[in-house]
């Protein structure tokens, strides 16, 4: 083995490339064996043609609260992480049948009996307190209740590598174009790297994407429905990824100001006239929608979309109300969900979580603080959140004012201490945490694109891999399953 | 495709157009002041203000070169001014980067950056011909990319619309302003007799030296040179930058220039823009120069720059502001 890894330290850590006792682990041999023969000169050439690709790309991101928004490239690390066959399996039913019965929970709450809460499954005045509980979908029903058409189900592996479900993301996930950016750039940057095994392909999500919005679009749109993205516009963080489907879909990217509401019917506006929209996959958040029920002062929604949707004129995708089960509380009762919508036992667990209007579980969370992650529910991004190893005395005693004060409004989790990863920094390999964020698509049926992103954060210790918090990233091979 | 987008790119097209005129337009009339033998120069200077349609915007200020350049070429607050063109034709294009080509993007984007980031004030005291030749060169070659690198589709078309009304618009000016002011200094019955180079003499040469002037403004100094060949004719001068069908910057040329592109984006559908336009270059095509004179070329001018204004009402309402009530009719799904 080369320099590469001589100081390499796996720690008392769930490694993803070596056994505890130093090990490469079968599925990551030839990989670690080929890049072993690079020399440092061959890597430091390969990491520029690699940043060329990023760089003349425009593949980047905008962070908020910087000086006006820099663009930042989101680096993706020369080693991909590798997952073999057997463990994806778990990872893909795991995932689709979360999904699966996060939409019934969704269709049942805002369309149906709300059986879950007649049941007693999750407390009700839980929904009604949650801050994107949505009453403005009341009644509008979404073809085979895929109201998540889009999630991206954050995974994390605990210090024995079981995977759990760290969020749903059930919103407006992103980050899926850096699943299809990364492999092909890992493709010209390590063409060979591919030929000891068989990667699963990643690149047909845009069909996969433009199918099920099809098959969500009302009955009213005939045969040929016309799906459109809606994007708030060029100075959102996330404006790339939303050209970016767009493009891989040859769907229009639309403003709120490209669309024109007559009639209960969504029109774009091209210089042929008006065109009919029945399918929006919308990256706007719920609030910005439309002026006329949301914020009236938004300008980037479309006046009487609602009024569109309720009258089964148009499909909203993602649709309106999903954040409801987002809220780390709620997340707190998925699994039970599971076991009531579909009569299951969940295959992917939750982390640990602890509810604190519950008297005994906030005073031991209090107590414990120092020991503990402490999240708002409504929060996204790694905002706001208290990581208690990491935290200064006067941090933890202000989230423990918060706490008191608003029990509700946080959980608290015991630290999963995410597994690493060997990742490039400098000449050596150095270990950084990692998750893994799966894309799944629910139209008729829910699929799981092989992979998703693997987020690395970059700096050491951390825990934090938001691309907003200095993380980056790794391409993701989910390999074939070997023919016997 | 989409109103928005294709207007983006139209208007991209027009304000690239506008800063190269108003870049060519400084650089001609600084430089031929330079050796002018009258004190006719503050004259000059808000003669070129009107052609730009900016005099309103210059306020009181004295009209002094320096001032006047600075206006034109740096002032942010000047919608007109070169650095401020450059930047609405850069975020039009950063709109629609979908659809232009990388290239074009990076060269535009090129430009706005260097505007922004050098001293202006001290390169227009300095070396003015350095920086009105950067403009130009920067934006031919930005023409030169977009056309060799964007397919001839409807994106393509709307913008080479843009650049080609505006700078019809621009042409159109150019001569009335110059025209207008040589009947105040002389009358109209001078107006038309040739100024040979070799019997210019006082108010004569001042005449010529105005002549090469408009013709340097629009790049066709020597295409007229090697065209006529005789001495400076104003009727000549008006006939090449107004009725030539060859001249890349004459106004017949750039109105059958954007027949060809609204032909194109109409298929066949009727359009009111298209009938404004044709009506519009053929009072220019079947026009001989002396008909001008006799109508009125002051009068004529103001009619071909009226009715081409009306054509870009026409495109926008054609074309960019569909609305679902009134006359235009929804389009079924394909």
């Amino acid at each position: 083995m080369s320099a590469l890894f001589d100081r390499y330290d796996t720690g008392d850590l769930f490694d993803e490339v070596f056994t505890d006792d130093g090990t490469v682990r079968p599925h990551y041999a030839g990989l670690i064996d080929r890049l072993s023969r690079l020399s440092s000169d061959d890597l430091a050439r390969r990491e520029r043609i690699r940043d060329g690709i990023f760089r003349t790309q425009g593949i980047t991101f905008t962070v908020y609260g910087d000086d006006d928004g820099v663009e930042r490239t989101f680096p993706m690390d020369l080693l991909p992480r590798i997952i073999p066959a057997d463990e994806w399996a778990t990872i893909e039913s795991g995932v689709a049948q979360r999904v699966t019965a996060l939409n019934r929970f969704l269709e049942d709450l805002y369309v149906g009996e709300q059986a879950a809460l007649h049941d007693g499954v999750v407390p009700r005045w839980l929904i009604e307190t949650a801050d994107d509980y949505a009453r403005e979908a009341f009644g509008i029903p979404v073809p085979h209740a895929a109201r998540c058409l889009v999630s991206g189900v954050d995974l994390v592996r605990d210090r024995e590598g079981t995977y759990r479900v760290l969020e749903d993301n059930l919103r407006n996930p992103s980050g899926i174009s850096y699943v299809l950016e990364n492999r092909a750039a890992m493709t010209r940057v390590l063409p060979h790297a591919f030929a000891e095994q068989r990667v699963r392909p990643v690149d047909h999500y845009g069909p996969m994407l433009l199918k099920a919005l099809r098959e969500v679009a009302p009955p009213a749109a005939g045969e040929h429905p016309v799906a459109v993205v809606l994007t708030p516009g060029v100075f959102n963080s996330a404006y790339f990824e939303h050209a970016f489907l767009a493009r891989q879909m040859g769907a229009e990217l639309v403003e709120g100001r490209d669309l024109v509401v007559d009639e209960h019917v969504v029109y774009m506006r091209t210089t042929q006239g008006l065109k009919r929209v029945d399918v929006i996959y919308r990256r706007i958040d719920d609030a910005f929608l439309d002026p006329v029920v949301f914020r009236p002062d938004s300008a980037l929604g479309v006046p009487g979309l609602l009024s569109a949707a309720r009258a089964g004129n148009v499909t909203i995708a993602n649709a309106l109300g999903n954040g409801v089960a987002d809220d780390k509380a709620v997340y707190a009762f998925v699994p039970d969900l599971i076991r009531f919508y579909l009569g299951e036992e969940p295959i992917l667990p939750n982390v640990d979580t602890y509810l604190l209007w519950e008297a005994d579980q906030r005073e031991m969370v209090i107590d414990r603080m120092a020991e503990l992650v402490v999240k708002p529910v409504a929060e996204s991004g790694g905002y706001g959140m208290l990581i208690g190893p990491h935290a200064t005395d006067e941090e933890v005693e202000q989230m423990r004012v918060r706490v008191a004060a608003d029990p509700r409004g946080y959980i608290a989790q015991e630290v999963v201490q995410l597994s690493r990863h060997p990742t490039l920094m400098g000449e050596a390999m150095e270990g950084r945490h990692v998750d893994l964020r799966p894309f799944a698509i629910a139209g008729e049926s829910v699929e799981v694109v092989p992979g998703g992103l693997t987020r690395v954060a970059l700096r050491k210790g951390s825990l934090v891999v938001n691309s907003s918090q200095g993380g980056g990233s790794k391409d993701t091979w989910v390999l074939e399953e070997r023919e016997a | 495709m989409l109103a928005r987008l294709a207007e983006n790119l139209f208007w991209a097209g027009r304000y690239m157009e506008r800063a190269e005129d108003t870049a060519r337009m400084v650089d001609v009339t600084y430089h031929t002041l330079l050796e002018s033998p009258y004190g006719e120069v503050s004259q000059s200077w808000e003669q070129l203000l009107e052609v730009l349609h900016l005099r309103a915007g210059f306020g009181d200020r004295p009209l002094d070169r320096d001032r006047v350049v600075r206006f034109l070429v740096a002032e942010r607050s000047n919608p007109g001014s070169i650095t401020s063109s450059v930047a609405k034709a850069r975020e039009n294009t950063r709109s629609v980067r979908e659809l232009v080509s990388t290239e074009l993007w990076e060269h535009i984007n090129d430009l706005h950056l260097a505007l922004s980031s050098r001293d202006l004030s001290r390169d227009l005291a300095d070396q003015p011909y350095e920086l009105f030749a950067s403009v130009r060169k920067a934006s031919m070659t930005i023409y030169g990319v977009a056309s060799e690198t964007m397919p001839r589709d409807d994106g393509w078309r709307f913008m080479a619309l843009g650049r080609l009304l505006e700078r019809a618009q621009m042409i159109c000016r150019l001569i009335d302003v110059r025209y207008s002011q040589l009947e105040d200094l002389a009358g109209p019955s001078r107006r038309l007799a040739p100024l040979g180079a070799e019997i210019a003499q006082g108010a004569d040469r001042t005449d010529f030296h105005h002549w090469m002037a408009v013709l340097k403004s629009a790049s066709a100094f020597e295409a007229y040179r090697r065209r006529y060949r005789s001495s400076m004719d104003p009727a000549d001068v008006v006939e090449f930058l107004l009725l030539d069908p060859d001249l890349p910057r004459s106004v017949l040329f750039c109105l059958t220039g954007s027949m060809h592109q609204l032909e194109a984006l109409r298929e066949g559908r009727p359009s009111r823009a298209a009938r404004q336009l044709g009506r519009a270059a053929s009072a220019l095509r079947y026009r001989d120069v002396s008909e001008l004179f006799d109508v009125g070329l002051h009068e004529f001018l103001g009619q071909v720059q009226s009715e081409l204004g009306q054509v870009a009402e026409s495109i926008a309402d054609e074309f960019f502001r569909h609305q679902p009530s009134g006359a235009m009719h929804a389009i079924a799904t394909a």
